[in-house]
């Protein structure tokens, strides 16, 4: 049983170390192991201009969705724990619906939608969905960590004379923060990586890093890619272990008692 | 914080944008429906009736059913051992669990990637048969079921060993010493104390493997091939390339009843082993 573990959790990074090691490859076709140690794929992958765009449309892309879907989270929280417990139950079944949703469903459905405003091939489309997709995962870790808030603490600033906002600023964001950073780094990875939903949204000006991958896959077996995805494999590692290093992966593991 | 306090009016304000994001998600399922039955400058099936009434459509609705369950059960049951072992390792949880949390977190257009190349007629695999001498002719890893169900259960294992885990972290260390206290052997701890416990966690890894693998496009198409029709690639077609919307909409109407049926399965399911557990304790 122990060896059977170790054997399939050492099988599930193994794909991803396989393009890795495939980068560094000095020959012209994917190899693993490689044959040799060169940097030649990763020069490739920057002088074709294509890349460090997609690259840089998928970050930014990123943090606008991570940064707007957090505020909206954090203020929904606190207007369901501190007004509204029950509104705020409801309101959580309707920001969990999105879990439900077969993605390629969810796709059409942005499509469908988007296409009436003119925003498919448009990064902002591109934010508005991902919004979505992200939303349940920014709350859950927001909503957990405000309801740990003793509700004296904020009672007590109240009595003392001081403003809403004043106790919102002084005690639940700090009491919240690692729930902020966890929704922050949490729904920004997603983000980054969508892919499914995101490749029906994409247009001839703009694209996505993931999206694009996808769309190479198909077209060649250039080492390029794997140079492109090691690049990514590193960007989505140092979020977690920026996540370990600050909050922990607790949150990961928890399970809703109540 | 609740404090029985009724909020002003312009606390609602706090409440806009996430109704605006919830707002863009209803309206964008009322527009599949409304697309999907629309036609002719009115109500009308026929959309439906190009989806429903040819059997090899048919047939890739019951492949991906099939399919699905198939990877999510897999999925589940190889999650376990897994699970187990990060449960048994305190100390060295937080590292094992970043091995398991990457290949989640990382893009699985990548993580498909790596199974072109470990799987491809000149890929890894067969490369290392054929240097052993085991093989002359590289066989068919890639462009059948095989490919397809090898790659989907890899992506969507992660999130099993985090959801088994989960419910494995519940369990109080001194139920399982009192189960040894009262003279059960380690595998008795096991299936009438451990198993039982894991099961909320395991329930939730088959329901969202499950979906995640009827929603799924990009391994399908990549591994599975173009031949090996699924919903999520015929729905993809049907968009990017035939560029017929109202019949995209009614491809992901029929994707979302079947995966809704399939969901009230395993919550029906779900209950009764649930409770059988529960009877079966207290006897």
């Amino acid at each position: 049983m122990r060896i059977l573990g170790i054997a399939l959790l050492l099988a599930l990074p193994l794909p991803i170390l396989i393009v890795v090691g495939s980068s560094f490859n000095p020959g012209g076709y994917i190899r693993f192991p490689p044959d040799g140690f060169s940097l030649r794929w990763y020069v490739e992958a920057f002088a074709d201009p294509r890349w460090p765009r997609a690259f840089g449309v998928s970050l930014l892309i990123a943090a606008v969705s991570a940064v707007l879907v957090t505020a909206t989270s954090f203020l929904t929280a606190y207007f369901s724990l501190r007004y509204a417990p029950r509104l705020g139950a409801a309101l959580e079944i309707a920001i969990f619906s999105p879990l439900f949703f077969p993605s390629a469903a969810m796709g059409v459905g942005f499509v469908v939608l988007l296409a009436r405003f003119g925003l498919v091939g448009v990064m902002g489309g591109i934010v508005l969905a991902h919004l979505v997709v992200t939303l349940p995962f920014a709350y859950r870790p927001i909503h957990v960590a405000m309801r740990s808030i003793d509700p004296d603490i904020v009672r007590a600033a109240n009595v003392l004379g001081a403003s809403e906002w004043r106790a919102v600023r002084d005690i639940v964001l700090p009491m919240t923060r690692s729930g902020i950073m966890t929704a922050l780094l949490f729904s920004g990875i997603i983000s980054f990586d969508e892919v499914t939903v995101t490749m029906f949204l994409i247009g001839p000006h703009i694209t996505t890093l993931p999206v694009q991958i996808y769309a190479f896959i198909q077209d060649t077996s250039s080492p390029v890619l794997a140079a492109i995805s090691t690049i990514s494999v590193v960007m989505t590692l140092v979020a977690v272990v920026l996540l370990e290093r600050t909050v922990g992966l607790a949150f990961f593991v928890r399970r809703e008692t109540a | 914080m609740y404090s029985g306090e009724r909020p002003r009016s312009v606390h609602y304000l706090l409440l806009l944008p996430v109704l605006a994001l919830l707002g863009l998600f209803l309206a964008s399922v009322a527009l599949l429906f409304s697309n999907a039955f629309s036609g002719g400058g009115g109500f009308s099936l026929q959309y439906f009736q190009q989806i429903l009434d040819r059997t090899d459509y048919q047939i890739v609705f019951l492949r991906t059913f099939v399919a699905s369950v198939a990877i999510a059960v897999i999925a589940t049951v190889l999650s376990y051992p897994v699970a187990m072992l990060l449960w048994r390792a305190d100390r060295w949880r937080n590292l094992l669990l970043i091995v398991v949390l990457i290949p989640w977190l990382v893009s699985l257009v990548i993580r498909t990637y790596g199974w072109i190349v470990l799987l491809g007629p000149k890929g890894v695999i067969n490369g290392m048969l054929q240097w052993l001498g085991l093989l002359d002719q590289p066989v068919r890893l890639m462009f059948n079921d095989t490919g397809l169900v090898i790659g989907l259960v890899h992506v969507l294992m992660p999130f099993a060993v985090i959801s088994i885990l989960s419910s494995l972290l519940t369990i109080e260390d001194n139920l399982e010493e009192a189960s040894r206290v009262l003279g059960a052997r380690p595998w008795q701890t096991l299936t009438r104390i451990v198993l039982p416990l894991s099961l909320p966690g395991a329930f939730t890894a088959l329901i969202v493997i499950f979906l995640a693998s009827m929603g799924a496009i990009v391994t399908p198409i990549l591994l599975g091939g173009v031949s090996q029709k699924f919903v999520g690639t015929q729905i993809y077609q049907e968009v990017m390339y035939a560029f017929n919307m109202n019949k995209a909409a009614a491809w992901a109407l029929c994707l979302l009843v079947v995966s809704l049926l399939g969901l009230l399965a395993l919550k029906a399911i779900e209950r009764r082993v649930l409770r059988n557990h529960e009877q079966g304790a207290r006897t």
